[in-house]
């Protein structure tokens, strides 16, 4: 085996791209803002790493249809201030935009924030996309109309497919007004209480766009997010503290509170792994519970208990995240591991589901020897045998 | 492969079809009877006249008869079904209730029709995490029926939903009247049992929208029976809203009627509907429901807000002042929930009334980007006038999704300048920057149109992914991708179902 000599290739145009994966040979790992990079499975070693990051900015916008086409390598903070200036947003949050996070980054990752209780992914808001495959094939699919059955939606498989099966060059989305007013309602509540004291809120009619779980300096509490016209948003969030109690936070205090949950998320705690998962909403205390015992305590908590997803810090050992895995597996839920420590070896998702079967299938159509990404879905996808990497 | 066959209206099938008084040579007397080896006799039909009740699907221009219809009674069967075709080689095709619009669900020839009408069962409303989880032949609208009593309902509502499948609308990713505000199919759909062309079993999707891995889920839906068929499906359930205002209002023009839905976009309402008709289908509507749409009106929209009540009265006031603004000639507003249906039934009529105004008339399905709604109907307009036929518009002005009605008569030999000038009206969408089908699908009515929106390597690549899920083709084989043997014919005309011309159920 050579020493591997690992190039960088930065192409700034969908045709540079396409070139780069032509011209290059052997493996290729995709980079963005390098936000998630210790995310899923550890990649190979690759020949070549492409930089997404000069594929950047918006293709075409037309605030009229509520649509934006954008390279893949954009941050996504910076799609949403220039979307802002037109009171629109794509209504994603998650928490590592901050941290420069690119579009196509996050929906590799298939990454989604507080809002998801209301919006989705961006599995949800993405209606076209143009990916360039290993052989060079670039191939369009889906549109600029929001509504559009023509074609298989052929974007939603590399939502979380972690750079592999093909590179996503530019994608579509759908926009959202931005709401004139924005209000928090904190109540205080301890992890253990928050699933019924969530369901009240839900049950309410106020419709909150978020229902978030974060124990903090500021105490333990429920953070529900309540988005809507000035008069309204307001009225609605006083509904809410009459029917189950808590405080609409000022300004300064719900933006501090939001920052605090988004630093959760994305935390690298020392000598710990961040572990995040979903199972049905019900079952959520019990498998929290549960990872408490089986790690010896869990950091960095932040739940949304209508939506049944959790993230988690659990101790970077092997043993300890492998059994996270299997109880949530064992609950009938997704787990995936996301930052590491460097160099850690821990298993990045739980055991094989049925369609993993499927899933080598799609690969192998896409990708057959698997260029892009390898080791990013292993060990559903396993690196072929007899290549060197 | 599927044979197409053009009938005429009251015909037999046509001369290259094989003969339907027996199963083709390639359907053999062996697989009745492994069918019948895993399902009672009565549910493998092979008589003509039976196996004839399953030949088209809602787009009744293309019609084939089956060699065999199965109707398994669980996922088991449906299973077991796959598997006996996967070991003969036949093909098969997905059936749900058959409303479908676009000939996704017409037989083939020496293929087997699995119908899931059988898997009717509702398995669970589970009211603490708001989802149901439903067997593929529950129809769209008993699921909100069950979850109603919880204050909880699926928002997706297709105008068919009175008889249409969720394992229909899950081939379809079907929307409805209100997708603009919450989505499709694709977006309420969490988890799905789904057998391949194997005859294997898999789960696509999870308990949330948490994913571990590539989307699957979203890939299968949408796919029109061609990678599988699903036999349980988890779908999101959602609080009913607490207010839902209506209005009606009348526009001196079809342009002021858009720049209205213009500005109540830039106003940052996302109303749970916006729907346009033009005065010809108001015409037709009015003479048929009574709904008291004003005829003479060159355009209406009829506009919905649901949501908290502090944020809809707001709303709403900010909504009938933008109309005003631009020059609405009346502002109904119904007060109570029978006078909106009321509304809505003018408006769900719309296509089976246009029968009263024209003896035949071809429903078309398109997209175009909401800001070019004005200019496409202009050229709409110009295409009808040249081609000497009339055009009703009949729309989901929100999202740009057009349902223009070609009329003619097929006794005045229009019928092909009709079937053009629908065709060419789809892949005008097209040129704009819309899409073939908003909801209808592309099924067999519109895979020779695909290359007009995608290049020869986007659908390649699809193929490709058609072939990981099926290597040998033989899931609903024939739909959505063009081929050669396919694309040299065209669609029939439009029959309305007879509950459509009571308007007990619509097509939007």
């Amino acid at each position: 085996m050579s020493t591997p000599r690992v190039e960088t290739v930065t192409p700034t145009t969908v045709d540079d791209l396409r070139a780069a994966v032509l011209d290059r040979p052997g493996t290729i790992r995709l980079a963005g803002a390098g936000t998630a990079a210790d995310w899923a499975g550890t990649p190979a070693p690759a020949d070549t790493v492409l930089d997404l990051t000069g594929l950047s900015g918006i293709v075409t916008h037309n605030p009229g249809d509520m649509t934006v086409e954008v390279h893949a390598g954009t941050p996504f903070a910076q799609l949403q201030e220039e979307l802002g200036e037109h009171h629109q947003r794509v209504a994603v949050d998650p928490a590592r935009v901050a941290e420069g996070a690119t579009l196509g980054g996050l929906f590799a990752t298939a990454d989604s924030g507080p809002r998801a209780l209301q919006y989705g992914s961006l599995r949800d808001l993405v209606i076209g996309a143009t990916i360039v495959l290993a052989d060079g094939t670039v191939a369009r699919s889906g549109g600029h109309v929001i509504k559009n059955v023509a074609g298989y939606d052929l974007t939603k498989v590399l939502h979380g497919a972690h750079g592999t099966l093909g590179v996503v060059a530019r994608l579509v989305l759908r926009l959202h007004p931005t709401p004139q007013a924005t209000v928090t309602v904190a109540v205080p509540c301890e992890r253990s209480g928050s699933a019924d004291l969530a369901r009240r809120v839900a049950d309410s009619p106020v419709e909150a766009t978020a229902i978030q779980w974060h124990g903090s300096d500021q105490g333990d509490r429920l953070l529900v997010l309540v988005e809507g016209s000035e008069s309204g948003a307001d009225a609605r969030a006083r509904r809410l503290v009459d029917a189950v109690g808590g405080e609409l936070l000022a300004p300064d205090d719900a933006g501090a509170a939001w920052e605090a949950h988004a630093a959760s998320v994305r935390a690298r705690p020392a000598d710990r792994a961040v572990f995040r998962f979903g199972v049905i909403p019900s079952s959520l205390t019990g498998v929290l519970d549960g990872l408490e015992a089986d790690t010896g305590g869990l950091t960095e908590v932040t739940t949304s208990p209508r939506t049944g997803v959790a993230t988690v810090a659990v101790p970077a050992d092997a043993d300890v995240v492998a059994a996270a895995h299997r109880r949530v597996a064992d609950a009938g839920g997704t787990s995936s591991l996301r930052q590491r420590p460097a160099g850690a070896e821990l298993p990045a998702f739980g055991p094989a589901p049925p369609s993993a079967a499927l899933l080598r299938a799609v690969a192998t159509s896409l990708d057959p020897d698997q260029r892009l990404g390898r080791g990013r879905l292993a060990p559903w996808i396993p690196a072929p045998t007899g290549v060197s990497a | 492969m599927p044979e197409r066959t053009m009938e005429a209206p009251h015909g037999g099938t046509g001369s290259d079809a094989p003969s339907a008084a027996t199963p083709p040579a390639a359907v053999g007397p062996e697989l009745a009877r492994d069918f019948r080896d895993v399902l009672p006799a009565d549910l493998v039909i092979t008589d003509e006249v039976g196996r004839r009740s399953y030949e088209c699907d809602g787009l009744t221009g293309f019609r084939q008869v089956p060699a065999l219809v199965v109707l398994p009674r669980d996922a088991e069967e449906v299973a077991a079904c796959v598997r006996i075709c996967a070991r003969h080689g036949v093909p098969f095709v997905a059936r749900g209730a058959g409303t479908g619009l676009s000939g996704g669900a017409m037989p083939v020839a020496d293929g087997v029709v699995i119908s899931v009408q059988k898997l009717r069962r509702i398995l669970e409303i589970d009211v603490e995490n708001r989802r149901a989880v439903l067997e593929p032949g529950v129809y769209n609208l008993e699921i909100s029926k069950a979850a109603q009593p919880h204050g909880l309902y699926y928002a997706p509502d297709p105008s068919s939903q009175q008889v249409c499948t969720i394992g229909g609308n899950v081939a379809e990713n079907s929307g409805g009247a209100h997708c603009l505000k919450y989505g499709f199919t694709t977006n309420h759909v969490l988890e799905m049992e789904v057998v391949l062309a194997d005859g294997s079993v898999v789960t696509l999707g999870g308990p949330t929208g948490e994913q571990a891995g590539p989307d699957l889920r979203g890939l299968f839906i949408g796919s029109e029976g061609t990678l599988g068929i699903c036999t349980r499906v988890t779908v999101r359930l959602l609080q009913t809203p607490e207010t839902v205002r209506t209005v009606l209002a009348d526009f001196p023009s079809i342009e002021a009627a858009g720049d209205t839905v213009g500005d109540i976009v830039d106003a940052a309402i996302i109303p749970a509907a916006v729907e346009m008709m033009d005065s010809l289908s108001m015409e037709a509507s009015e003479a048929a429901t009574g709904a008291g749409l004003t005829v003479d009106a060159p355009a209406a929209l009829i506009i919905e807000l649901d949501g908290p009540a502090d944020e809809v009265e707001a709303e709403f006031e900010h909504l009938t002042a933008i109309c005003e603004r631009h020059g609405a000639t009346r502002l109904h507003v119904p007060t109570e929930a029978e006078e909106r249906q009321k509304v809505w039934k003018g408006r769900k009529a719309a296509f089976a009334a246009v029968g009263r105004i024209s003896p035949d008339y071809i429903v078309q399905d398109g997209v175009v980007p909401r800001t070019r709604l004005a200019e496409v109907l202009t050229r709409i307009a110009e295409m009808g006038r040249d081609a000497g036929l009339r055009v009703a518009n009949v729309f989901h002005a929100g999202d740009g999704n057009l349902h223009p009605l070609v009329l003619y008569s097929e006794s005045a030999g229009e019928h092909d300048a009709a079937e053009k000038l629908s065709t060419d009206i789809a892949e005008l969408c097209v040129e704009l920057g819309g899409s073939l089908s908003g909801e209808h699908g592309i099924g067999t009515d519109k895979a020779c149109s695909m290359p007009v929106m995608f290049s020869s390597d986007d659908l390649g690549v699809m193929h490709r992914v058609r072939l990981a899920f099926d290597p040998d083709s033989r899931c609903n084989p024939g739909k959505l991708f063009p081929t050669p043997r396919l694309c040299g014919e065209r669609p029939g005309k439009y029959q309305p179902h007879p509950l459509e011309e009571a308007g007990v159920i619509e097509r939007l």
